[in-house]
């Protein structure tokens, strides 16, 4: 059977056809076999069959390039941590090729001594973890050093050794040391036992053996080097030993105990309110983070459109008549456009209630709440308002319009500002600067707004007041400058100097120093109280800046 | 901790024959950095079977049945092998008590020396009398063999494991066999419990173990074992077997534990219909005690392929949000079908999950004859209970994170689910997590890994009782050392 026949079982076309070339290729090498050999041949087909052929080339390069098998040996070892016992371990390790043998010199000896001590002690290596083996320091005392120093009426010096024993077998490992507490009982001849009362070893906690140890070691740390000379590290741990507070401890583990041993409902209970506290979480966010939208919009920059012309009476009665004009083309023009008319007197207020929405866009950030809802719709529905509510509202009621007519709050706050030359707006703006108060307030109350005017004119003050100062400090300067100069010419035409004249000099100048001063002093006197009322200032920037603070807290939150 | 790491010699050849440490395996080892091979010889001894096996190891070499038998002519017979022959009329005994430890310490040494001779050391000519090839009447008694028998490890350290509640006595024997005995050059015992957390890869645990003779419940902190949260109890795999022998009993029709060995062919039946089958007869008197030891062998495969611990919310008993108890429930679900040796097979339902409730809930327990019923604190739930509340509170969470599962009884399905459902009923407010190994063999040699572990590690040897310090303090050493 050959690969041809397989091909005519399974239906597959002759691929002799295809490739005709390489089958040629690949039959040409194939050597002649015989019997079964050529019949498994015939199987394979074009895809000879991947038999590597035995060549003994190979296996001579195998060996032949081979080195030397590595040897290996079991090599003793000993561990110096085992404090001096000999056990001596084999392990496997790899064997040292020996340098070939010296040659046999001078001196037979050399030989003589690799003979004789083949494995000498020393010889043994060391196994490479004896230095890990690490221990605690545990205090040591003497008995003099205990009678003087460790006396307890709680512990005897047999309960102290078998702890600090402990303490050092088990490297401080303080549940072991707890679980493993078993005071030797006295010795018979002790004064308890003569006494007639063999008392059973006292049961301790974890924190009575802490606080025994700690005492122990502490005190004895502080006999074995004073505090004064410790390093760093020795006086802070003395400082920790000597400060352990097994009370504190005690009633930490008490805490921990009762939180470890809740019941189901009380898990249940700690979870459900974990679950409230997250959502609260959540909800202030969302809460903040509207808040955080809603200042982005008072901080919005002011519209750049001339609003000068509607700050007037006149103007807002100008500005009335063309919206009431505009509205009312629009309404013709759907009117035409074929609304049906009983969709009117809706379409009509929705219209009322844009109007007012325009206006109150034009009359800009500085607009409060009540501003915000459109005009009532008719003199009927005027509720009046309580005093409170007025307070809230920031309605006040005037006997009389002034000269200027109805004006915006904005009005009054900016008005001192731009009514100023850009000097002194800007030395205003520094000031503000300097006090951590926004040139624009964040919240523009009828409070906000008075505290922000008085300010606004105490800086005014302030500022006249340096002004003044600064002329006369000039002046002074002047005149002194011009007095010395004068003095010098004197002296020089007096020849030299006397002293009299420069101490009298000096305490000319010192006088005008102090004039200099106290005018200073009164500029900023007059300046505090320049303000109607001192403490609405200082309220004012009180609030301004905690409104401030309000915000930076916001944007913490915020970002964190 | 290097417990942690995998073992050296998974990635070893198991080829080469047992006592021929190829230098390729200590090769590898050497690229371990934690990892120092001396050729220690771990032993861990339990009440159904005694590991041993070099350290390093992934596996025990050598198993052997704890069970061995004995003729009426008083010959011993240790192994497998040997011992499940009927014809030979075997007393089949235990060296070890039924709390674990050893009893009989003669019969122990033997049995133990055979485990390592037979498959560890062997290269060496042994004592022809342990070695359990020869008959020992057969071979005259010589001093030589005697020098024999004292360098059965000679070269090999033995480390050798112990339950947490083994005797001073016991344990100063144990030492005195190794030395004189055997001749070795150091030796160890430790805590099997404390190996079996190392082998779970934890220094500090909350190791659970349960065996054949007992179960244990053992809080470890830093590799050393806390003596006041030791607890233990019967509740383990012959409890195991009495509960299923109560059950065959009381079944109707009664379920008959044939062993094996008693059928010479059956053919198949239907579920229930009773057996057909053609029993062998013995020439010889087939002991009780070896009756016994084959039925237990039925028993094991009952557990292995029926037996379940309902791992469902709360307990068989408990009566679920829709008002139906889980035993209905279980009730309402396909049984398995367990076919005997006779032929005889029939459908376990919630039976199958009954004899089995008793781990977890005493009252689900049933009676076993002449036999005290089961107490609360014996069942696994409250011993863990028991156990925490003897540690420090600081301790207890990270114990309860760090549960290691052990011993040849934890294999049945559905107990770590339900252990973990216990745990976590029991503490809510805490964090449990439990190391069980998946692997069967890993399971039932947990503490021989742990201890293969320990003796391979280059930090360990500092730690060995040398034959010096044996001679210079006595047996009572081990007391001092292996805390
Ligand atoms: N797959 C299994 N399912 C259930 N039980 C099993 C399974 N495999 C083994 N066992 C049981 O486990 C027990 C043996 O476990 P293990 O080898 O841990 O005990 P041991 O260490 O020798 O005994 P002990 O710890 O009591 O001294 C036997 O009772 C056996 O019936
Ligand atoms: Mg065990």
């Amino acid at each position: 059977m050959s690969s041809n026949d397989v091909r005519d079982m399974l239906d597959l076309p002759d691929s002799g056809s295809t490739r005709p070339a390489k089958k040629q290729k690949l039959t040409a090498p194939r050597p002649v076999l015989k019997g079964l050999a050529r019949e498994i041949q015939n199987l394979s087909g074009d895809n000879p069959i991947a038999i590597v052929p035995e060549v003994s080339a190979f296996k001579k390069k195998r060996y032949g390039s081979r080195k030397p098998v590595a040897k290996w040996e079991q090599k003793p070892f000993k561990n110096s941590a085992r404090d001096g016992d000999p056990l001596v371990l084999r392990h496997w390790r790899r064997k040292e090729e020996k340098p070939p043998a010296p040659p046999v010199g001078e001196d037979g000896n050399v030989e003589m001594e690799e003979a004789v001590a083949p494995i000498a002690e020393e010889m043994v290596e060391d196994s490479t973890f004896a230095k890990y083996n690490v221990r605690v320091n545990v205090p040591e005392y003497t008995e003099e050093e205990y009678n003087a120093k460790l006396q307890n009426q709680d512990w005897t010096k047999l309960e102290t050794d078998h702890l600090v024993g402990l303490a050092y077998e088990y490297d401080l490992r303080w549940p072991v040391i707890w679980d493993r507490y078993e005071p030797p009982l006295p010795a018979p001849d002790s004064a308890d036992s003569l006494l007639g009362l063999v008392l059973p070893p006292k049961i301790r906690t974890v924190e009575d053996l802490k606080a025994r140890y700690y005492s122990v070691a502490a005190t004895m740390m502080a006999e074995r080097k004073p505090p004064i000379k410790m390093n760093s590290a020795e006086f802070n741990l003395h400082e920790v030993m000597s400060n352990f507070n097994p009370a504190i401890e005690t009633a930490r583990k008490k805490f921990a105990e009762a939180a470890f041993q809740r019941t189901k409902e009380e898990a249940r209970e700690e979870e459900s309110l974990l679950l409230e506290l997250k959502r609260i979480l959540a909800r202030s966010d969302k809460l903040n983070e509207e808040r955080r939208e809603l200042y982005a919009r008072l901080e919005a920059p002011p519209s750049t459109g001339n609003i000068g012309i509607y700050s007037s009476s006149q103007g807002l009665q100008q500005l009335l008549q063309q919206l009431m004009q505009a509205s009312k083309k629009r309404k013709s023009l759907m009117g035409s456009e074929g609304i049906s008319p009983a969709a009117g007197p809706s379409q009509q207020a929705s219209f009322e209630r844009r109007d007012s929405s325009v206006r109150e866009s034009i009359s800009g950030p500085s607009g409060s709440n009540n501003n915000k809802k459109g005009p009532p719709p008719g003199p009927s529905e005027r509720r009046q308002l309580t005093e409170e509510e007025e307070k809230i509202y920031g309605v006040s009621h005037h006997e009389r319009i002034g000269a200027s007519g109805a004006a915006f709050r904005h009005e009054k706050i900016s008005k001192p500002l731009i009514s100023k030359s850009s000097v002194q707006q800007t030395k205003i703006a520094n000031v503000l600067v300097e006090l951590e108060i926004p040139n624009r307030l964040i919240m523009p109350t009828v409070e906000v707004g008075e505290a922000y005017e008085s300010l606004l004119q105490s800086i005014n003050t302030l500022l006249d007041a340096r002004k003044l100062a600064d002329k006369l400090d000039g002046e002074i300067k002047l005149a002194r400058q011009q007095k010395e100069e004068r003095e010098k010419a004197a002296r020089l035409e007096r020849g030299e100097a006397v002293e009299g004249d420069e101490v009298e000099g000096n305490n000319k100048t010192e006088k005008e120093k102090s004039v200099a001063r106290s005018v200073r002093g009164g500029s900023v006197a007059r300046s505090v109280r320049g303000g109607s009322q001192g403490h609405k200032r200082s309220a004012s920037v009180l609030s301004a800046t905690s409104e401030q603070n309000f915000q930076r807290s916001k944007e913490y939150r915020l970002r964190h | 901790m290097a417990a942690s790491q995998p073992l050296t010699s998974s990635i070893q050849p198991t080829d080469a024959s047992p006592p021929c440490h190829t230098p390729r395996r200590i090769n590898i080892a050497n690229h371990c950095p934690t990892t120092d091979e001396v050729s220690a010889i771990i032993l861990d001894p339990g009440y159904s079977s005694v590991r041993a096996g070099f350290a390093g190891e992934d596996t025990p070499k050598s198993f052997v049945n704890s069970h061995y038998g004995v003729s009426d002519a008083g010959k011993f017979t240790f192994g497998d092998d040997a011992i499940h022959n009927p014809l030979a009329g075997l007393d089949i005994r235990n060296p070890m008590s039924k709390e674990g430890i050893v009893e009989d310490w003669d019969t122990a040494t033997q049995l133990w020396e055979y485990a390592i001779t037979s498959r560890l050391t062997s290269f060496k000519q042994s004592d022809p009398r342990t070695n359990g090839l020869n008959d020992p009447s057969e071979i005259a008694m010589d001093v030589e063999e005697v020098e024999e028998g004292e360098r059965t490890l000679g070269e090999h350290p033995l480390l050798m494991t112990e339950t947490a509640w083994n005797t001073t006595k016991n344990r100063e024997k144990a030492i005195e066999i190794a030395m004189e005995s055997w001749g070795c050059p150091a030796f160890w015992l430790a805590r099997n419990s404390v190996m079996a957390a190392f082998g779970g890869g934890k220094a500090t645990s909350l190791v659970i173990d349960v065996g054949a003779s007992t179960a244990s419940v053992i809080s470890i902190h830093d590799g050393l074992i806390l003596k006041k949260s030791v607890q233990k109890s019967p509740v383990a795999g012959n409890w195991l077997s009495s509960q299923l022998r109560s059950l065959f009993a009381s079944t109707e029709p009664k379920a008959n534990l044939v062993p094996h060995f008693d059928i010479a062919s059956k053919t198949p039946v239907d579920a229930g219909a009773p057996a057909q089958a053609t029993y062998r007869k013995y020439e010889n008197k087939i002991p009780d005690s070896f009756r016994a030891f084959e039925e237990e062998r039925v028993l094991t495969e009952f557990k292995e392929s029926v037996v379940q611990v309902w791992n469902g919310m709360g307990r068989l008993n408990t009566v679920n949000a829709n008002g139906v108890s889980n035993t209905d429930y279980v009730k309402s679900q396909p049984g398995r079908v367990f076919e005997f040796p006779d032929g005889a097979n029939q459908m376990w339902g919630v039976e199958r999950m009954s004899v089995a409730e008793g781990l977890f809930d005493e009252r689900a327990a049933l009676p076993i004859p002449n036999e005290p019923a089961l107490t609360k604190a014996q069942t696994i739930p409250e011993m863990v209970r028991q156990s925490l509340a003897a540690v420090d509170i600081d301790l207890r969470p990270h114990l309860l994170g760090n549960v290691v599962v052990t011993g040849g009884t934890t294999l049945i399905n559905g107990f770590t689910d339900r252990l973990h459902n216990e745990l976590t009923a029991m503490y809510p407010g805490a964090r449990v997590k439990i190391q069980a190994a998946g692997l069967t063999a890993e399971r039932r040699f947990g503490s021989w890994i742990g201890g293969s572990i320990l003796g391979s590690l280059g930090t360990f040897h500092q730690m060995w009782i040398s034959r010096k310090e044996y001679e210079e303090f006595g047996v009572n050493v081990v007391e001092k050392r292996c805390k």
